[in-house]
């Protein structure tokens, strides 16, 4: 749905985004990780065809960034980071006015603002001057502007920053939904807890991108698989015993744990059990390690260099 | 081509505006309305001197430099040429108003813009940016084209009643103000709307707009006060002339305006 190769932008002698060659897949979450000022924004802004790039290609929803923008921008929704609203206007005025540029007649446009109002649970106060509205519910009302024209692709800059816990939560689970009808989403934020959640698949990025996975798969590529492994009390004949055990990497020992990187965790498990048995352990409790997103996420940026501006 | 319908929509979206700012409103109704009234008021009360004057038959040889530019006001008494003097000075005013309120409407509606942040938003729909800069620059010209014409309208259909002589009446009605108002006030408008976005996108302070972009009502004041003091006489023919000078300017400034216009530029340049 959504194609880059080598997709680059400079602003005079500055590199915001170099050479980004990235594939979001139809109906897919994508979330794009990075630092402020890694260059998210500006990757949003030349995919919904607002800035235009330098260098490279990039095609949405089968269509040429550059060369059939009009249309691209006609199929696309887009949540920017403010949300941007005029506040003097109430919910429908401002909503109807973004459905008309988007060419809705007029029974469509009544429909899919009655639609979007009630899902998002702003249909009481829809004849309210949008200045009088809170943070959570602007931005709801900005989500709801970015879907009227249905569109397939749908950008999401920081969706959920600066809202209450109970606002965010709306947010997620409406973009949620909305992966379930079908849409391909691509999400920049530095809400590491947020993509974990929703997102398929990750990529983080620092003016390139420095990987491309799911989140399991960042972990596992990241920090192997380790199974946690509680005992009673820890023992040398215990520690040599997991030593000897050639599949066993990394044996690490904090307080009456043993954490050991395993690269089949389900065949291999029973085996250091046993062994641990053997050698005199009490086994109190066996887990799987799970590193957070957070832990990987930093982990790529600084193996990838300091911080980046712009 | 311009997508009718689209720019209809940024339109009505900048009436709705309009009309919910008080600010604004005040600066769309209050000039025409002091422009119009007070000359008016001005002239009831020195019809009435004039009537009280034991002298009011004398007449206006002596007036000086300004009867050197009409000579045919010095058959008229001092009473008369002093009324003439005022009024024309204030339809002289009557092109300040194309010049400041679409500079007040299109720094609100750009810098407003800016303020809260809507332009993103609005530049990710299918509209162009000329449609939006059109309809932005409709919706500044068009109020106060309207509001100079329909001041200009009531100054002369209320004046009818107050101006106690007819030779002032009609002398002033002069079809070198029609020039003024239907071809001069519009092309003031534009070129108001012009510079208010190329300042507009430099700031984001709609008073500092209208203070920078008060600049432009000088050379109006300076033509005011040279007729008035005699030094001009402004007839059809320096109206033209004068149209004719500001839509060259309108052409020079609003190309570097579209230019600025643009998405990535207001994106990516604008302060």
């Amino acid at each position: 749905m959504i194609e880059t190769h080598n997709l680059t932008k400079t602003f005079d002698k500055f590199t915001a985004v170099e050479n980004l060659s990235l594939t979001v897949n139809a109906g897919e979450i994508f979330a794009f990780l990075g630092p402020n000022g890694a260059g998210k924004t500006t990757t949003m802004r030349m995919l919904a065809c607002l800035i235009a790039p330098t260098g490279g290609e990039a095609t949405v929803a089968g269509l040429h960034v550059g060369r059939d923008d009009d249309q691209i921008r006609a199929r696309i929704g887009i949540l920017t980071e403010a949300p941007g609203l005029y506040e003097k206007l109430n919910a429908v005025q401002n909503l109807d006015f973004f459905a008309r540029l988007y060419g809705l007649d007029a029974d469509t446009r009544a429909k899919q603002i009655e639609r979007y109002l009630q899902i998002l649970g702003l249909g009481e106060r829809q004849k309210e001057p949008v200045g009088n509205f809170s943070k959570g519910m602007k931005q709801k009302l900005s989500i709801a502007r970015a879907l009227l024209h249905e569109p397939q692709v749908v950008f999401f800059d920081e969706p959920t920053s600066a809202l209450d816990p109970e606002s965010a939560k709306v947010v997620r689970d409406f973009i949620a939904e909305l992966k379930s009808e079908g849409r391909t989403i691509f999400l920049c934020t530095h809400n590491l807890d947020e993509a974990d959640r929703l997102a398929d698949r990750v990529g983080v990025f620092k003016q390139h991108l420095i990987q491309v996975d799911t989140p399991e798969n960042l972990r596992r590529k990241l920090y192997g698989q380790r199974v946690l492994f509680r005992v009673r009390e820890i023992t040398e004949a215990q520690a040599n015993a997991l030593n000897a055990l050639a599949f066993a990497r990394d044996v690490q020992r904090n307080g009456s744990t043993f954490s050991i990187a395993l690269d089949a965790p389900d065949e291999m498990t029973p085996l250091v059990v046993n062994a641990l048995v053997n050698a005199g352990a009490a086994i109190l409790e066996v887990r799987q390690e799970r590193a957070s997103l957070e832990e990987v996420y930093l982990d790529l940026v600084g193996r990838s260099g300091g911080q980046t501006v712009g | 081509m311009l997508n009718f319908s689209r720019v209809m929509a940024v339109l009505r979206r900048e009436v709705q505006e309009i009309v919910k700012s008080r600010g604004l409103l005040l600066a769309i109704f209050l000039p025409p309305l002091l422009i119009t009234i007070l000359p008016l008021i001005g002239v009831a009360f020195l019809g009435n001197a004039m009537n009280a004057d034991p002298d009011a038959s004398r007449t206006a040889r002596d007036l000086g430099p300004f009867l050197q530019t009409m000579p045919e006001l010095q058959t008229w008494t001092t009473g008369e040429v002093t009324m003439f003097i005022i009024l024309q000075q204030f339809l002289t005013f009557f092109l300040l108003m194309p010049l400041i309120i679409p500079m007040s409407i299109a720094a609100q509606s750009i810098v407003g813009e800016k303020q809260t942040k809507s332009l993103e938003p609005l530049l990710a729909t299918p509209i162009k940016t000329g449609e939006l800069l059109f309809a932005k620059a409709v919706a500044a010209v068009l109020p106060a084209v309207l509001a100079t014409w329909a001041a200009f309208v009531i100054f002369f259909s209320v004046g009818r009643l107050l101006i106690s002589s007819d030779r002032v009446y009609w002398t002033l009605l002069n079809p070198k103000w029609l020039v003024a108002m239907l071809i001069l006030a519009p092309l003031l408008s534009l070129l108001s709307v012009s510079i208010a976005v190329i300042i507009s996108s430099r700031v984001n302070d709609t008073r500092a707009v209208q203070q920078i972009g008060g600049f432009i009502v000088m050379p109006i004041v300076i033509l005011g006060v040279a007729q008035t003091t005699g030094l001009i006489l402004l007839n059809a023919t320096s109206f033209l002339l004068g149209a004719l000078v500001i839509a060259a300017l309108d052409a020079l400034i609003l190309r570097f305006g579209v230019r600025l216009f643009q998405r990535e530029k207001i994106l990516t340049q604008w302060k």
